[in-house]
């Protein structure tokens, strides 16, 4: 067993953990400052194609350094486990701010503000704690990379497949562009919006020809008329509305005899199945209370145009609710400047891409559900994700490697 | 079709409890090995063709509920285990992966009833299934992984002679890692896919993350001159990063506005 060597003077060669750790603080603390002094001023966005011939000139730096300097000993440190480690603590410590403290808008001026400690990920500190390590890791990939040889492969595709990753993420994130819209049945728009700001117009228009929403079937739940609130720890094993389902809260049984998924009410009251987009759920229940005495009742989930059916219990009332969402879909046909058009079904999951968009099913009128008239859908467009994800693909292959035979060829109980 | 399953899941469980038996037997009676492989492997099958006809049946492939997701932890976890015994001769996590897969099928035996558990629609994704296993394999390596190095803790305590206790802890924290980083890609190709985009900082994300640089810390920790015996501790302790990601990010305070807090059930 190899112990550190601790009989060092600080800042005698070759440079370890003390150093590193030292260097590592005062980066923190300088940018926690730089953040201060530059309140409410953020880091400079650069955008296409600035970000990007700053990266490659980074890159270039990094790599020629660590080529012609390899046997500086500053070079080597700035290059070394001890340092990434440092920094992988560093960033660590930032995360962990924001993995506690809720990220978003603060009140201008509280000290969480100042520090950037409510927006952490897109503060001074973290930039240049992920700056350096951006550096340390690229210093150490140089030496892998000239000369090359194909048993560092699996070094290079771990580390060279994080560097590309994470650079690229970061310095393409003023790139990304996400816009919601939001488009009414029967009509066409191509103004998308951002938070609180002015419309932007968009490269291509949207047409909603129709938008659906299937959902799970109805759950039976107690409904309490005086504190206007379901009594949702008396009913905890919601159960979702089918033939036959039996239910029971103290002393009361109810039984559904009969589920119309789909139906109208006619003349006298009585329910008819009805066509799927104007029915409504219907259920006939039985109601066996305590002394044995019980009752029949139609329930219904009721619409914007029509009254729920519920039934008395005592002070209570027995309600069906509406089943929560399932799946929905938006058919739209989208045209872009030039007059090319595509039709195709927008669901939770399944985006399309248009020129270079991305377009997701994102939402729809909450009040109404299944009845909303319009559908929101989020455009995105991020010219780094193929970039991005070349680091992911190329850290997935190292781990492919990694997991055959990382492990048998050097480590065996070293 | 409950029955069917039933009967499935009995078979599955009673051919890895054989199988357990068997190989627990047949470190002194090494003719016992093959039955013993045989056995485990069966219960693995079976699920595998309990999947198949259910698929057939459902017409839809079965990942949409909670339930029908523990039906491929049950049938996919064993087959972790054993191939981590052929390749690395760890033979214990089999026994470990087994006792979990038989409790998975037992959650579904209890409550029959999650097989129609509702799915948000943003679940409803063919990542869902490699994400979440990919984890929870990862998980369990980790937890293996901390138990190990706290065991070679209190022996070092005891100034006891252990020569492979630290060699079993860094395997299975290797091999973690590896899950974890499988996990962590997977669940942002899958973002990208459901979201919008890869990566938010979204609490749990942000934990996701902090576990992964915790292991990433060990291994070039473990690759520098920093004495192993003392690595222990820090692979003990790793595992809390772990649980607060697994379970505790639901209370912490940057929890009110993640999206991946599922209370609806
Ligand atoms: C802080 C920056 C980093 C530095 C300076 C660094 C440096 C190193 C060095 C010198 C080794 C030893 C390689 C060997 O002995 O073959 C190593 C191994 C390793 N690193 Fe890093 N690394 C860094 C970041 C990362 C990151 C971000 C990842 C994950 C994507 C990673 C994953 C690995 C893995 C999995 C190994 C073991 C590889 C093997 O055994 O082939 N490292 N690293």
């Amino acid at each position: 067993m190899v112990m550190v060597v601790v009989s060092r003077r600080w800042f005698q060669s070759p440079w370890e953990f003390r150093e590193s750790a030292l260097f590592t603080a005062v980066a923190v603390a300088g940018g926690f400052f730089v953040q201060y002094v530059a309140s409410g001023q953020g880091i400079p966005r650069l955008h296409l194609p600035v970000n990007a011939i700053v990266l490659s000139l980074f890159a270039a730096l990094i790599l020629s350094i660590g080529v012609l300097f390899r046997n500086n000993s500053i070079v080597k440190w700035f290059g070394g486990i001890p340092l990434g480690l440092s920094l992988i603590v560093a960033i660590a410590a930032l995360s962990l701010i924001g993995g506690i403290v809720p990220q978003g808008e603060v009140a201008a001026g509280s000290v969480s503000a100042l520090f950037g400690v409510n927006q952490i990920f897109s503060s001074w500190p973290f930039a240049l704690a992920i700056l350096l390590f951006l550096a340390n890791l690229g210093l150490s990939l140089s030496w892998r990379l000239v000369p090359f040889k194909m048993q560092n492969i699996q070094f290079v595709l771990f580390h060279a497949g994080f560097w590309i990753a994470l650079s690229c993420g970061i310095f393409g994130a003023p790139d990304l562009q996400r816009l919601v819209m939001k488009v009414d049945e029967g009509q066409q728009s191509n103004l998308g919006y951002m938070e609180s700001d002015t419309p932007q117009q968009l490269p291509f228009s949207v047409f909603l020809h129709d938008f659906t929403l299937e959902e799970y079937p109805p759950q039976l739940f107690l409904y309490d008329p005086q504190n206007n609130r379901p009594l949702q720890e008396r009913t905890k094993a919601t159960t979702l509305v089918r033939k036959g389902v039996k239910a029971s809260w103290k002393g009361v049984d109810v039984e559904v005899l009969d589920f119309l998924p789909f139906a109208l009410p006619t003349q006298n009251g009585v329910p008819e199945p009805a066509d799927r987009t104007a029915g409504v759920p219907f259920a006939r229940v039985r109601i066996t209370s305590a002394d044995a005495t019980s009752s029949e009742a139609w329930l219904s989930t009721g619409s914007p145009n029509m009254e729920p059916y519920a039934a008395q219990l005592g002070g209570l009332l027995l309600v069906m609710m509406p089943g929560t969402p399932k799946a929905f879909r938006s058919e739209v046909t989208v045209r872009d400047d030039n007059g090319q058009q595509t039709t195709a079904t927008l669901e939770v999951n399944h985006p399309i891409n248009v020129m270079g968009w991305k377009l997701y099913q994102m939402g729809y009128d909450n009040e109404v559900g299944r009845w909303s008239k319009y559908s929101v859908i989020e455009v995105v467009r991020d010219p780094w994700l193929p970039a991005v994800y070349l680091g992911f693909y190329m850290i997935m292959a190292g781990n492919l490697l990694f997991f055959w035979n990382g492990i048998k060829k050097r480590e065996v109980a070293s | 079709m409950i029955v069917d399953f039933k009967t499935a899941a009995i078979t599955a469980i009673a051919c890895w409890a054989t199988g357990s038996l068997l190989s627990l037997f047949a470190r002194r009676t090494s003719g016992l090995k093959l039955p013993a492989l045989l056995f485990s492997f069966s219960g693995s099958l079976v699920m595998v063709l309990f999947i198949g006809f259910y698929w057939y049946l459902l017409d839809r492939p079965p990942l949409r509920t909670l339930g029908e997701t523990r039906l491929w932890y049950a049938a996919l976890i064993p087959l972790v285990g054993f191939l981590v015994e052929y390749r690395w001769k760890i033979v214990w996590l089999k026994y470990y992966c087994m006792v979990l897969a038989g409790f998975f099928l037992v959650i579904n035996l209890i409550h029959p009833e999650v097989f129609d558990k509702t799915l948000m629609p943003a679940l409803q994704s063919p990542w869902f299934i490699p994400h979440v296993v990919v984890y929870l394999v990862g998980y369990v390596l980790l937890a293996a992984s901390s138990v190990t190095a706290l065991h070679n803790v209190s022996l070092q305590l005891r100034s006891k002679e252990n020569l492979n206790g630290e060699a079993v802890s860094h395997y299975l924290a290797l091999l973690g890692f590896v899950l974890l980083t499988f996990g962590l890609i997977f669940g942002a190709l899958w973002a990208k896919e459901a979201w919008g985009h890869y990566w938010t900082w979204d609490p749990k994300e942000t934990w996701a993350f902090l576990s992964w640089l915790a292991y990433l810390g060990y291994l070039h920790a473990f690759r520098y001159k920093i004495d192993r015996s003392k690595l222990q501790w820090y692979l003990a302790l790793s595992f809390l990063v772990l649980l607060v990601c697994w379970f505790g990010v639901n209370y912490l305070p940057s929890a009110q506005n993640s999206v991946h807090t599922y209370t609806q059930s």
